[in-house]
């Protein structure tokens, strides 16, 4: 998915290159060169002007105190009032906490372990194994959280759950895995794990398979061994796809997953369990505070192109080259 | 040709263009309101079709084309909010309570201010205005409400269990916990097994909801949400009877005689530990011992008397009787201004109204249609046996009809006759103890106000009571982290509440 972006970029720089050569003709004639592919463009401007940016006025209700009876531009301005009110909120430390706690854990050790189940299956030589294995990996991830978060809550029932049974009796205690705050964020990761590493795997592999495989010859007649192929051949060679989905997983940090976490979500272990996804709809939706919760939720925006444009610019720093 | 190729897409682009426009204009009813939209929320599995002869009788009393949008009722509220802020708006919409978004369109004027109106409605016009009252807007009524039986509250228990144990219903909250105690320890299903334990208790957290919690809290006193203390309204859980009450079920919670999963137990299956001899006491609504009794009909119909017994509120420590009422209302129809847009089309839709409160229209969303799927047998209504198809289907669609059911001047459709005399028996003791325990009734003193900082941020702060409450009973933090809670709820805007509150109080007294 990420080396297409890249090729698209590529190939859009290249007409401007050109303009540059032909300024003295300015635009129009620059235009008239290039008419058919502004006409192929077309469509795509218009998707993203209609579907995509049209829309933003509408977080202007970020800055009003919005009634749906009075309308978007009949609401009252209010400033940065919604702002100041979450800022100052006891909500809003324990919310920036536990999304930041999770996006972290589900960035620190489900990310890599997308790339070594990758590397793994890439050191598979058996093809009909490795096919039936990668299958069975990418079934996960169509399931949906609910059937993830059922299959949880029978596993992990109290007093007859498989799992609560077998790991209380390993560790000699009598936790209930569902309701008890510490447990609450393992849970999260491992679902994670387990719906979607196997998916993720799918880019990995694609790039794997371009690593140019006489290196491996001459390693091995070097008398490398097989971690250490893996270390200064394999690693390397898919440095630039790792970098780029690193990015974009740094983007999408914050969307912690509502879904899941709300099915996942009890009075017990709501002090670790509440982030902005799940505040932004509880306040939002069934309480009817639009205002606040898209304030709530343009923040959660700014901070993810914060991000991106942070790791962007640390991977260019480290002579990798970024995403754009 | 490429000219043509161009104008072709030229005119894809424009048609595009064009239909874009044409669906945000959204067309304005017409003003003679020759059809009656609706939005309604459905508990069943599925929503009636529009096509079913009940539909359609309604559609002859009232003589409108009626449009329900049923709606499930899970995420009914969440839809009403997103209804709210649509161009879709309906002319009726069933309001589930005053939740905060209601009451901000309210106030800003998204809904037809009624109070002066229903009067002049001889269906509208209430005969119970205290309870008009509790469901107004600090004494604005926005909407007809949907009557509900006041009072609810009842211990439900295994009677096979109490009487080979030897004991006797409850009548205090102490002989709640001796009956507890003994069906956890004393083996009421004699299988020689330690298996079974007293009260099932599913997730259900929020304040004032009428969970088990809430009716318990009650009973000791605490009042209903709100209670008068020193001639000021503080809320229930600022008392020193709430802390009693919770004292008592973590007791309970600690000696196992509540199911342990209290916390996250689905409610959906609230009966099956009853059912199944796991748990034998449910303090619930009475309306559940009927569905009870229903069960174990249905599993041994030869075999399921005295199953299922049950007592209403449970006097407290104190001796007396502080019995839980509902405030006797269950939302309300209100008419948003979006889509009635004048005073004469606001007539039209009060008619509707008027007609829907009627007596024929509250026999048929309740009882159904005479002669095809119940007769009247002495001033009850007893289902037609062998059910028809047709009849059937009537039967079905009213369980979701009747959530327009206002019933503003009291029931007037048929009591329904029980298919056996045990059930019968069953139901005119819930409705004699009902109507006892309403004697001794504590109302919510501030069912009719709202404060605007309730509106802005109260169902926050009443998490963070909720939430520490169940954190509480589960062991998680110390009687000191529940005042601790209470205290964080006055310090971020629950003293204000409570400011707002009591100055309505004082206002209106």
């Amino acid at each position: 998915m990420a080396i297409p972006v890249i090729d698209t970029r590529a190939g859009e720089r290249a007409p401007s290159t050109a303009s540059a050569s032909r300024k003295r003709g300015g635009f129009s004639v620059h235009f008239a060169h290039y008419k058919w592919l502004y006409l192929l463009l077309l469509p795509g401007v218009v998707y993203f002007a209609v579907f995509r940016y049209a829309p933003m006025y509408g977080v202007s209700i970020a800055f009003k105190d919005y009634v749906p009876f009075l309308g978007i531009n009949g609401s009252p301005w209010v400033g940065l009032q919604h702002f100041q009110d979450f800022f100052s909120n006891p909500d809003f430390p324990r919310l920036l906490g536990n999304t930041l706690i999770l996006a972290f854990l589900n960035l620190g050790i489900a990310f890599p372990l997308t790339i070594v189940l990758a590397l793994l299956l890439n050191e598979v030589r058996l093809s009909i194994l490795k096919r039936t294995v990668q299958t069975l990996v990418y079934i996960p991830h169509f399931l949906s959280w609910t059937i993830v978060a059922s299959l949880s809550f029978l596993l992990f029932a109290l007093d007859f759950g498989p799992l609560f049974l077998f790991l209380n009796s390993v560790m000699g205690t009598n936790t209930d895995f569902l309701s008890d705050p510490n447990w609450f964020r393992t849970l999260i990761v491992l679902q994670e794990i387990w719906k979607n590493t196997g998916w993720g795997t799918i880019i990995f592999l694609a790039a794997l398979a371009t690593v140019d495989q006489d290196q491996y010859e001459a390693a091995i007649i070097d008398g490398a061994g097989r971690f250490r192929r893996v270390w200064h051949i394999t690693l390397p060679g898919i440095r630039s796809t790792i970098i780029v989905m690193l990015i974009l997983a740094i983007g999408q940090m914050l969307n912690t997953g509502f879904e899941q976490i709300y099915l996942m979500t009890n009075a017990l272990n709501r002090s670790v369990a509440d982030v902005f996804d799940t505040y932004v709809y509880f306040v939002g939706i069934t309480q009817g505070a639009y205002s606040y919760s898209t304030a709530v939720g343009l923040f959660k925006a700014v901070v993810g192109i914060v991000l991106i444009f942070g790791t962007n610019a640390l991977a260019k720093r480290f002579n990798q080259s970024g995403l754009f | 040709m490429l000219r043509r190729k161009f104008s072709l897409a030229a005119a894809v682009v424009t048609a595009t263009a064009l239909s874009l426009t044409a669906c945000s204009g959204g067309e304005a009813p017409a003003a003679d309101l020759t059809t009656v939209s609706i939005m309604a929320p459905f508990l069943e599995a599925q929503p009636p079709t529009a096509d079913g002869a009940v539909q359609k009788k309604l559609e002859e009393l009232t003589g409108k084309d009626i449009n329900i949008s049923w709606t499930p009722n899970a995420s009914y509220e969440d839809k009403t909010n997103i209804t709210l802020a649509s161009s879709e708006i309906p002319h009726i919409m069933v309001i589930q309570g005053k939740t905060p978004g209601f009451v901000k369109n309210a106030e800003a004027g998204a809904f037809w201010d009624l109070t002066d109106k229903l009067d002049d409605y001889p269906n509208l016009k209430t005969t119970f205005p205290e309870i008009q009252e509790n469901a107004s807007i600090n004494g604005k009524v926005y909407g007809v409400y949907r009557g509900r039986a006041p009072m609810r509250a009842a211990v439900m228990f295994r009677q096979d269990w109490l009487d080979k144990l030897g004991l006797e219903a409850p009548k205090t909250t102490e002989d709640l916990y001796k009956l507890a105690k003994a069906f956890t320890e004393q083996d009421p299903d004699g299988n020689g097994q330690n298996d079974t334990w007293g009260i099932t208790i599913p997730k259900w957290g929020a304040l004032g909801t009428n969970s088990p919690y809430d009716f318990i809290e009650t009973w000791y006193g605490a009042g209903n949400r709100w209670t008068e203390k020193d001639g000021k309204l503080i809320p229930s859980f600022e008392t020193e009877e709430f802390l009693e009450a919770n004292r008592f079920v973590k007791k309970m919670v600690d000696e196992k005689l509540i199911n342990p999963d209290f916390a996250t137990f689905d409610g959906t299956k609230w009966n099956e530990p009853f059912f199944n001899g796991k748990g034998g006491i449910i303090v619930d609504v009475d309306s559940r011992v009927s569905v009870l009794v229903n069960l174990f009909k249905q599993a041994d119909p030869n075999n399921f008397e005295n199953k299922v017994g049950f007592v209403g509120n449970l006097k407290g420590p104190d001796g007396e009787l502080h019995a839980h009422p509902t405030d006797g209302y269950s939302g309300f129809l209100a008419i948003p201004k979006a889509s009635v847009r004048t005073e004469a089309e606001l007539e039209k839709v009060l008619e509707v109204l008027n007609t829907m409160n009627g007596k024929d229209a509250a026999i048929l969303v309740n009882n159904g249609i005479e002669g095809v799927n119940f007769t009247v047998e002495d001033g009850k209504a007893a289902t037609i046996k062998p059910e028809t198809e047709e009849g059937k289907a009537v039967t079905t669609d009213i369980k979701s009809y009747a959530q327009l059911g206002m019933n503003v001047k009291g029931n007037e459709f048929y009591p329904v006759k029980q298919p056996t005399d045990y059930e019968q028996q069953v139901f005119d003791k819930r409705t004699e103890v009902m109507a006892e325990d309403l004697k001794s009734a504590v109302y919510n003193p501030a069912a009719p106000y709202v404060s605007a900082t309730y509106v802005a941020k109260g169902a926050q702060l009443d998490n963070i009571v909720a939430d520490a409450r169940i954190k509480y009973l589960a062991g998680q933090i110390d009687e000191q982290g529940l005042k601790d809670a209470i205290k964080l709820w006055n310090t971020s805007g629950g003293d204000k509440v409570k400011e707002e509150i009591n100055q309505l109080w004082q206002d209106n007294k």
